[in-house]
């Protein structure tokens, strides 16, 4: 009984791990695999858009424009070299 | 992980309005708490920053899990910076994403509403967790199995209530199918609070004084 209550927290842990876990198993026997931005329009009632494939490591892929990271990259790095040299920030 | 991920003009003007008004409203207020009642110390900027960095990087993976799936850390923002701080690193990371291409610029203020709510449930807990136990894993694995569930829910919400244009499907349609939709998110939650609790972990094992005191 001791054990059970020094390690209360990690039984809580486990206890709702167990049940999201088949919440999600069953969750997915239903819907079956799909991309999350064709799951979203799915689930709301859109069509679902074919999606250009790009490139994946392993299964993973970056969202977004490739281009528009090297922008913000850009601009991030001026916003900060302008902070740091007018504002000493 | 529960971020809204439709398409700009799901929602009507008008609910995009309504959503980032009240976002505004929250990153204001947080403004205002950080200028008068809860200053940040350097270290706690630092920390900011880095959870800020992490947050945005790991979203913007799609982890190959049910077709794909995201991450987003906000957990780990909540138990480490806390909400004040938290709801600002929730904006920033949802206007950089935003800017990259990942989600529409009219979500982001429903976006930061469902995100900041995963912060908030998550510190909440994370703090009332220490009355059942002051193992760091747990407490912020139960932390962020929470924070998520409450971000599925208010995106639930938020959709519900904001409906979406252009679609025939009934109110109870459109909820059964986000149902399932938040389940999945849960799924990938495990890993989340794993990843957050090992996170935690170690930082309480090496730098205990980050997790002390009241994280505002």
């Amino acid at each position: 009984m001791s054990v059970f209550i020094e390690r209360k927290g990690l039984v809580i842990f486990g206890a709702i791990l167990i049940v999201v876990l088949i919440a999600a198993l069953a969750a997915y026997q239903m819907t079956g695999s799909m991309g999350i931005e064709d799951r979203y329009n799915t689930a709301v009632g859109l069509p679902v858009l074919q999606q250009e494939e790009g490139g994946t490591f392993f299964g993973f892929s970056a969202e977004g424009n490739p281009v528009l990271y090297l922008i913000v990259l850009c601009v991030l790095i001026i916003v900060c070299f302008v902070a740091y040299r007018y504002f000493r920030i | 992980m529960a971020h809204i991920h439709l398409e700009d003009g799901s929602f009507t003007l008008f609910w995009i309005l309504v959503w980032w008004i009240i976002a505004l409203c929250l990153i204001g207020i947080a403004l205002f708490l950080l200028r008068s009642k809860y200053k940040p110390d350097p270290k706690k900027i630092t920390i900011a920053a880095f959870v800020t960095a992490a947050a945005f990087a790991i979203f913007q993976v799609q982890v190959p899990i049910a077709g794909g799936v995201h991450m987003n850390l906000t957990p780990l923002i909540g138990i480490l910076t806390g909400p004040v701080i938290g709801t600002l690193i929730v904006f920033i990371v949802n206007i950089l994403s935003a800017a990259i291409g990942h989600g529409g610029w009219g979500l982001v203020g429903a976006n930061v509403l469902v995100n900041f709510s995963e912060v908030l449930v998550a510190w909440l807990v994370f703090k009332g967790m220490k009355k059942i136990t002051t193992d760091l894993f747990t407490r912020s694995g139960v932390a962020t199995f929470a924070g998520l569930f409450a971000g599925n829910l208010a995106m639930i919400a938020v959709i519900l209530v904001s409906g979406i244009q252009g679609v025939h499907q009934t109110t109870t349609q459109i909820l059964a199918g986000l149902s399932l939709l938040a389940a999945i998110n849960m799924g990938v939650a495990i890993i989340e609070a794993l990843l957050t609790g090992l996170i935690v972990a170690y930082v309480g094992k090496i730098r205990p004084d980050i997790l002390e005191g009241d994280r505002k």
